[in-house]
């Protein structure tokens, strides 16, 4: 099993690597000069000399990487060109707040999409089922920024339940800080459930069907230990690996939502540093979004491998 | 202990109801052993749910009772027929390898009846269920319980799945084709392991078959099943040696003997009637040489002495043999190649797994480092229109072998040289002549005819890759095909779904010769099929043979249908050739005690009866 861990993790490690070579690349691609880019077209050539130097853009550019990835593994991401902030603060600001949003989202995307599945699975063919796979098709169906468009104009237009946009720390009250969360969480997960119910459903129905859960009505077990004991252990392999993809969905997903909701999330901010040409903001921001996904991918393969007896020894099956 | 009465099953299908069970009446009396036997579609396994209470959601019961001790269990509630199963009746599946949950250790499963009926602890059942392995013969049973289903093999895996059917001590155990996925040694020590459950705990079993080798070693009464209707019952050994109704002595007939070659096997001409409109009168009529106006009348089962037959001309037919093929398609002498010298030649081939390159296997051979050796240092010949048998165990390599033959497997080393041309050591592109020389026919029709083509396509495909017809030809040269293999000329139209199993592999065996080759690799051709259509294969392959004069590796685990068709047997033991030698002297007088071992723990239907399991059981472990 360590070892299995060692090797995923190091493919971790790789898949980043690649990824930082990419984002940095930007800086190389560019049609124009990133000094150029970041001052607008009418800057002053001395003000565009002096951000080159102090970008290091006049070095060759293997060392403006090694400078850079070397500057983040040390934890010195660079300095925001347009908040003159650094970084490393403004960023982990706002992947504290996204990960309020994606955990919570991710964690009812599991849940209710597992629920739901489980559920239309036991009663596939009938109208419950039906019901399941037509609401949540349209949750996938209609693109994200609808539903945030529909949850604010209902929840907080009509109803006035709920603030329409914005963010409140946890300092100002419970209450005001989930109110707050609330309309974008609903967002992100109606969006999101067809896929795991749609997959457990039919993985469910698929291990209902097969020999050992026949099996283990035959031994006279309650209906209940045969589903949740029998079935669904081995059903939920695939919707685990579904689970980490949706993960990575979902920082896509928080782009729109926090855009939408004026939440100061990761998403926002990367929208926010591309407005505003600010490149080694948006440079951190994309690497921490792809170590996220990594991150998901991996912790998904260890679950899948703690509930595979097959992988989990390594061993092949004879 | 349990009684069936006049049951009815329907299946609700897409194509219409189809009656599953007719009326089958069945008495199992306490401590007795009673087999259901038939062919699939016979609805042998129904009665095996119908008892348990688990048919699906498709199943209708529209007549019949099932007393289980005296209780009707079809009165009976969910919840009340959920505490009988497994405590009272126990079941035991056909297929070890998929019956077993792969997620839960083996303990587990064993034990978990005794938490849910008996209300043991978790730990409890885990102990008891250490217990129930070492008494079902599986040595260190602490290290068993904790590994998972794949870490076994098949044997143990039946033993453990036994174990847990007898964990809470059933009265009644019903077993469906338990010996069915194993391999002959393995089911000779499951089939003891049984024995000696009747016999220490007054065990009742119904056992549910299709081979009648296994049947006539377990039980004491037979009913044989015939399109959903018991048409023959009584003591096994009355009816598996002097069979009355014309299914049963053609089903017996068409099983080949070891010991005994035959020129060709009695077959069952025809199929099952079509079970959602059943014949009124006799199911089998349009199959039975015996057939009279009478057989359309209702058929009833009568008693006949001790035994029930459900034939109106019983009576007559008591001492009738089934008819014997006649050698009426005798061809003209084997066509012998010109050049003389095998056509396939193959010397010291070895193929060895585990041994890939790239970056991850390399990786998982640092964790594992395992390396199985399926064909090694192998060294056989077969000549112009000669069949070479290869029998062997499963994981034995026999198809690892053909396969590395015919290069579809890229063996290591080693000569292989098919009809005069050296095959090994070319590239694959250069294979051209080979390719259409020797070809391959596959254990599974349904998997190796493509569902999208026309049975017509699919034989035309070959003719077209070889140009061996202007294009004009080929729908003539396709039917020729399918009347080599005796399909009707229409077929060409068809899809592999619109055909039953035995016609799908005789378009599998058409493909095959669609190139003219003259050696062809036969897989298992026949182990998917029911014996009446077995035979009815094996004897086509045979006629093919004399006329052609093509030469098989007729790769088969079933030694009694190699032991027919072959002129020389090969047997394999973990990748290496123990014995080769003529097909009788390796079947009557074998010289490696491996080839003994295998023979010996074939289930026969002939020879004395094999009542005395027990004193063998000494003799075999």
């Amino acid at each position: 099993m360590t070892g299995y861990i060692a090797r995923r993790l190091l493919f971790v490690v790789l898949v980043l690597v690649a990824v930082s070579m990419l984002v940095f690349s930007i800086t190389a691609l560019l049609p124009a000069n990133v000094a150029h880019l970041i001052l607008g077209p009418f800057a002053p050539p001395e003000q565009v000399r002096a951000l080159e130097l102090k970008l290091g853009l006049t070095d060759p550019i293997w060392l403006q990487y090694v400078r850079w990835a070397g500057g983040f593994l040390s934890g010195n991401l660079g300095e925001s060109t347009l908040m003159n902030r650094p970084i490393g603060p403004l960023l982990m600001e706002a992947i504290g707040r996204s990960m309020m949003l994606t955990g919570a989202s991710f964690v009812l995307i599991a849940v209710i999409g597992i629920g739901l599945g489980i559920i239309a699975a036991l009663r596939h063919g009938g109208p419950l089922d039906h019901g399941i796979s037509v609401g949540t098709y349209l949750g996938i169906a209609v693109p994200e920024f609808f539903w945030a468009i529909i949850v604010i104009i209902v929840v907080a237009a009509w109803l006035g339940w709920l603030p329409a946009s914005g963010y409140e720390p946890l300092s100002a009250g419970f209450t005001v800080w989930a109110k707050h969360l609330i309309a974008p969480t609903m967002t992100l997960v109606f969006g999101h459930l067809a896929h795991v119910s749609r997959l457990t459903r039919s993985s469910m129905i698929e291990v209902l069907q097969s020999p050992y859960v026949t099996a283990a009505r035959a031994k006279g077990l309650p209906e209940r230990v045969v589903v949740m004991h029998h079935a669904l252990r081995n059903a939920l392999l695939p919707t685990i690996t579904v689970l980490a993809l949706d993960f990575g969905r979902l920082m896509g997903g928080i782009v729109v939502v926090e855009t939408i909701f004026a939440y100061p999330g990761l998403g926002r901010l990367i929208v926010f540093s591309i407005q505003n040409r600010d490149l080694p903001t948006l440079q951190a921001a994309i690497l921490v979004v792809a170590a996220i996904y990594a991150l998901a991918n991996l912790l998904a393969d260890l679950l899948y491998a703690r509930f595979n007896p097959k992988i989990r020894f390594g061993r092949n099956v004879g | 202990m349990l009684l069936i009465d006049d049951l009815t099953v329907r299946y609700r299908t897409p194509g219409g109801e189809i009656e599953a069970l007719s009326s089958i009446s069945l008495q199992v009396e306490k401590g007795s052993t009673v087999a259901l036997v038939g062919e699939s579609g016979s609805g042998k396994s129904t009665v095996a749910l119908a008892a348990m209470g688990l048919l699906p959601q498709e199943a209708s019961i529209p007549s019949g009772r099932i007393l289980f001790d005296g209780q009707d269990i079809m009165m009976m509630n969910v919840e009340e027929r959920r505490r009988l199963r497994g405590s009272r009746i126990g079941l035991i599946f056909q297929d070890p390898f998929s019956v077993l949950n792969p997620s839960l250790r083996i303990g587990d499963q064993v034990g978990e009846g005794l938490v849910h009926h008996r209300g043991f602890s978790t730990e409890r059942a885990f102990a008891r269920a250490i217990e129930l392995l070492d008494e079902v013969g599986i040595v260190r049973p602490e290290s068993v319980a904790k590994a998972y289903p794949h870490e076994l093999s098949g044997g143990m895996r039946q033993r453990a799945l036994i174990a847990g059917a007898l964990a809470s001590e059933p009265d009644l155990l019903i077993l469906d084709e338990p010996t069915t996925a194993l391999d002959v040694t393995i089911e000779a020590q499951i089939l003891d392991l049984l024995e000696g459950l009747r016999r220490q705990r007054g065990m009742t079993m119904v056992f549910i078959s299709h081979n009648l080798g296994v049947v006539r070693r377990i039980s004491d009464e037979v009913a044989v099943l015939y399109a959903g209707q018991i048409i023959e019952q009584g003591r096994t050994e009355d009816v598996l040696q002097r069979p009355i109704h014309p299914y049963a002595k053609g089903l017996l007939a068409a099983i080949p003997r070891i010991g005994q070659k035959q020129g060709r096997l009695a077959a069952i001409p025809g199929r099952l009637p079509d079970l959602r409109n059943p014949p009124t009168g006799c199911r089998f009529a349009r199959r039975c040489p015996f057939a009279t106006p009478d057989s359309d009348k209702p058929q009833i089962l009568r008693k006949l002495g001790d035994r029930q037959v459900r034939c109106t001309n019983a009576e007559a037919l008591r001492e009738a043999p089934w008819p014997r093929p006649g050698e009426s398609e005798q061809f003209a002498e084997v066509v012998r190649s010109p050049h003389a010298g095998p056509v396939v030649a193959v010397e010291h081939l070895t193929k060895t797994f585990g041994r890939h390159a790239g970056f991850a296997f390399k990786w998982r051979r640092l964790a594992t480092s395992t390396e199985i050796k399926p064909v090694n240092d192998i060294s056989i010949e077969v000549a112009a229109g000669e069949v070479l048998g290869l029998v062997g165990e499963s994981g034995s390599g026999k198809t690892t072998l053909g396969l590395s033959i015919l290069r579809l497997v890229e063996p290591d080393s080693g000569t292989i040289r098919i009809a005069g041309e050296m095959v090994s050591g070319k590239a694959q592109r250069a294979l051209e002549s080979m390719r259409r020389s020797a070809q391959i026919v596959f254990q599974n029709p349904d998997s190796s005819l493509n569902p999208r083509k026309t049975i017509g396509e699919l034989l035309a495909r070959p003719i077209e890759r070889f140009r061996l017809a202007p294009s004009g030809e080929i729908p003539a040269r396709v039917r020729q095909l399918l009347d080599l293999v005796r399909l009707p000329a229409h077929y060409a139209d068809r899809y592999a779904h619109q055909m039953s199993g035995g016609e799908k592999q005789r378009v599998g065996i058409a493909r095959a010769l669609a190139t003219e080759p003259r050696f062809i690799v036969c897989d298992e051709p026949v182990s998917a099929l029911d014996v009446s259509v077995q035979a009815a294969i094996v004897n086509l392959l045979a006629d093919l043979r004399d006329r052609l004069g093509v030469a098989y590796l007729f790769i088969s685990h079933d030694i009694s249908v190699v032991a027919h068709i072959a002129d020389r047997v090969a047997v394999m033991h973990h990748g290496k050739m123990v014995e080769i030698g003529r097909a009788d002297e390796v079947m009557n007088a074998p010289k490696h005690p491996y080839t003994m071992k295998l023979l010996s723990a074939v289930p026969r239907i002939d020879g004395p009866a094999p009542r005395s399991v027990g004193e063998r059981h000494g003799q075999v472990a």
